[in-house]
């Protein structure tokens, strides 16, 4: 019966938490088309809320030597696995300064998981192939969402209060942030203009052989 | 505008000077344009060099730095150098052997490490990559901001103090991967001596590096011997190219700005090729046209000597011989063997020799058949005919009985006898300046006062009678001597106005005299045959009033003259009064 009752009194403090509603980012570059793998997070400025890193590590798959996920937002504390689903060998590292690590060659699931546990971007690369790059960016608030294709995110579970708006993207060419007040009801939107430096990612030649260096 | 050519007293000299003068001018021409073009085409073919040149420098430094960087992808594409940035602070010796170790890899003097914000990671040690660092941070700076993150740039290190050498910098970025740059590899290699040398090798030109704080610069690297590199103004450089004297010599050269100069100053290249070296594969060409020059002269000195003197020896042994028909020679021919215009000439000349001998012959004949002052007057006239009224006084002398002392003597005897007597008194009647018109079998007739005219014409020919009368008695006394019969004449003399002039056809004509007066003169003479006279000479009455001077005289009265109506009055000459 307590239990069931404490469980009832989370459930509705939690959903009082959330009541506060969704914050839509639309990101636009230079020439106005949406920006996708974009990071929209709301830093509260009142306050630290608590971060909560996902029990199970976050998987980043390797498949057809890429990184099937371009940009991974996670929380700080959170563990990354580095699955290989290719038939040859992949050597992940990242000399970031918010996490610098590598795992050597290796094939298939591996036991390495890593633990992201400062806050930053994280450009991710593989050692012997030059094209494969992805980015992880571990956040300090729990308030974040990558936008999609679309360029939208949506920051959803906004508490009542004041917080910093910033987006981030691997290309960005200059700092995004500005301020935002949560309302008490309702959803708000958030038109944000990004510049971005040019895409220099590698061209993958085909199966031929060498990549395209530059 | 005329122009007055100087004369010349031999005609060898002037063709001389002509064939030298013509001669020269060619071959001084000839050897003045090839030596223009050929130093023309020599400075052409060094503008060309220049410009490969300098081409070839910027080529050089370009191809060697796109090796670096090329190196330096590799090297920061590779895991090895990752190394070095998974750990948070790198220590500074693993840095600096690492680097050494990739610099011999690379083939550079030194490396810089440099993080994204441009503070040095770390080096390979020594002064120079301190010196480097600013140059390489502003590099850094311009690589960043570029679409290409690469930056290339010229720099003198270090930067001030009295040894520098240039170098050609170069910024990679070291990627982690891309498109990340987690850091920037500053390289360099030097501009040095052997730079310049293999330059030289390659362009075949004088290579100079310059370098100065000021805009006076220096020079740092020469391929030219010791000492002869002079500064240069950066105000030079443009200027394109230029011709500048260096070690005595005339360099053609041409200056490039090195560019961009990270380092304070001005740093320049000069590559530069010595006039007289591109010159000289063509001297010995120009030595040889100044020899043919000046032994086509010497050669045509020679030709116009023997020209002229073919020319000039006949010329005047033409001359002379004019001196020889001069003298009246017209026998003498000239001979000079020659076919030509000259030889020709001399054929006219001995042709005109001819042509005045002939003359000279029938001038000769003429004169032995009339009297010379007829005979000039005839060439001069050339015998024409009509004549002119005038006076002149005729004189008639005849051999009396003459036929009978024909009879007496062989017919060549009684010609010899004739033609001795008529030399006499044909002697006397030119010395009294008459002339004898013509011998009428034994008698003579003479006239006084023509052609010639005089003004005593009577009185010569009263004085020419009687020397003819003295000029008999002497003949008479030699034929006495001789044993044969001796002569006697009678003389007719009249004055009168008559017609003279040559009388005849146009193909033979006589110098005479007709009229009235002449007929009077002949009756005179026949009437000195009267024994009651007892004169050899008689005279008209207008002859003794003609006559200036005293005469003795005796008036004989008035006879009757056949074929005249009035009677004549006579006198009979005997002396000189």
């Amino acid at each position: 019966m307590n239990r069931l009752l404490a469980a009832a009194l989370l459930a509705a403090t939690a959903l009082c938490a959330h009541a506060a509603g969704i914050v839509r980012v639309v990101t636009k570059d230079a020439s106005g088309n949406p920006v996708a793998d974009a990071v929209a997070y709301a830093v509260a400025l009142d306050g630290t809320p608590q971060v909560h890193p996902p029990s199970k590590p976050v998987a980043i798959v390797q498949k057809d030597q890429e990184f099937q996920t371009y940009v991974t937002p996670v929380v700080v504390g959170t563990r990354v696995v580095f699955p290989n689903k290719d038939n040859v060998q992949h050597h992940v590292y990242s000399v970031s300064p918010a996490k610098k690590f590598e795992i050597p060659l290796y094939i298939g699931e591996s036991s390495a998981s890593i633990l992201f546990d400062r806050p930053g971007p994280v450009t991710l690369g593989c050692n012997i192939h030059d094209w494969m790059v992805a980015y992880v960016f571990v956040l300090s608030t729990p308030y974040f969402a990558k936008t999609g294709t679309d360029g939208v995110a949506d920051i959803s579970g906004l508490p009542q209060g004041r917080y910093r708006l910033e987006v981030w993207h691997p290309r960005l060419a200059a700092k995004v942030e500005r301020e935002l007040v949560v309302a008490e009801s309702g959803d708000s939107t958030q038109v944000v203009s990004v510049t971005l430096r040019p895409d220099r990612r590698i061209r993958r030649a085909p199966d031929a052989g060498g990549a395209d260096y530059k | 505008m005329g122009i007055r050519l100087p004369q010349f007293r031999r005609f060898g000299t002037r063709l001389l000077l002509l064939v030298a003068g013509v001669v020269a001018a060619a071959q001084i021409t000839d050897y003045a344009l090839v030596t223009r073009a050929n130093r023309r085409n020599a400075v052409d073919r060094i503008h060309e060099n220049l410009e490969k040149g300098a081409k070839l420098f910027t080529r050089r430094v370009d191809s060697r730095l796109q090796e670096l960087s090329g190196r330096a992808a590799l090297m920061s594409d590779d895991y090895s150098i990752r190394q070095l940035f998974l750990t948070d602070e790198p220590d500074a010796a693993t840095v600096r052997s690492a680097l050494r170790s990739y610099s011999v890899r690379m083939g550079v003097p030194f490396m810089t490490l440099l993080s994204p914000d441009g503070t040095r990671i770390g080096d390979t040690g020594g002064a120079l990559p301190v010196a480097a660092l600013k140059p390489f941070q502003s590099l850094v700076e311009e690589a960043a901001a570029a679409d290409d993150p690469k930056a290339k740039g010229f720099a003198r290190l270090p930067p001030s103090g009295p040894a520098g050498t240039l170098y050609a910098l170069l910024v990679v970025p070291i990627y982690a991967p891309k498109p990340e740059i987690v850091a920037w590899i500053g390289l360099a290699f030097p501009i040095d001596h052997a730079f310049a040398t293999d330059l030289k090798a390659d362009a075949q030109l004088e290579v100079t590096f310059y370098y100065g704080a000021s805009a006076d610069m220096l020079p740092v690297e020469s391929t030219l011997p010791e000492g002869t590199a002079s500064h240069v103004q950066a105000s030079s450089l443009d200027l394109g190219i230029v011709n500048a004297e260096a070690g005595g010599q005339t360099y053609v050269t041409a200056y490039r700005p090195l560019l961009p100069l990270i380092t304070p100053g001005h740093a320049a290249i000069a590559l530069q090729r010595s006039l007289r070296a591109e010159l000289a594969p063509s001297l010995p060409l120009e030595h040889f046209l100044l020899i043919l020059l000046i032994a086509s002269l010497a050669a045509a000195a020679v030709v116009a000597a023997v020209l002229s003197r073919n020319l000039s020896r006949p010329l005047r042994a033409l001359a002379a011989h004019t001196q020889v028909i001069a003298r009246g020679d017209y026998a003498t021919r000239l001979k000079l063997g020659r076919a030509d215009e000259i030889g020709q000439l001399a054929g006219a000349f001995n042709r005109m020799s001819e042509g005045l001998a002939e003359r000279d012959r029938v001038r000769d004949l003429l004169d032995k058949n009339v009297s010379p002052e007829v005979a000039a007057q005839l060439m001069r006239d050339g015998g024409a005919l009509g004549g002119e009224e005038r006076e002149v006084t005729v004189l008639f002398v005849d051999l009396r009985s003459f036929t009978r002392l024909s009879e007496s003597l062989p017919p060549r005897e009684v010609l010899s006898l004739l033609n001795r007597y008529f030399d006499r008194m044909s002697g006397i009647v030119e010395i009294y300046h008459g002339i004898v018109d013509k011998y009428i079998g034994d008698a003579i007739m003479a006239i006084f006062g023509a052609p010639v005219a005089q003004h005593g014409h009577a009185d010569n020919a009263i004085l020419a009678a009687l020397e003819m009368q003295s000029a008999l008695a002497r003949l008479n006394a030699e034929l006495a001597t001789e044993g044969r019969a001796k002569l006697s004449f009678g003389i007719g003399i009249n004055t009168a106005r008559i017609i003279a002039g040559n009388i005849g056809s146009s193909r033979r004509l006589n110098y005479s005299v007709v009229g009235d007066g002449v007929n009077v003169a002949a009756r005179l003479q026949d009437l000195t045959r009267m024994s009651q006279f007892r004169a050899d000479i008689l005279a008209s009455a207008s002859t003794m009033n003609a006559a200036k001077r005293a005469y003795r005289v005796r008036n004989l009265g008035a006879a009757p003259v056949r074929g005249r109506d009035e009677p004549v009055e006579v006198f009979a000459v005997e002396a000189v009064e």
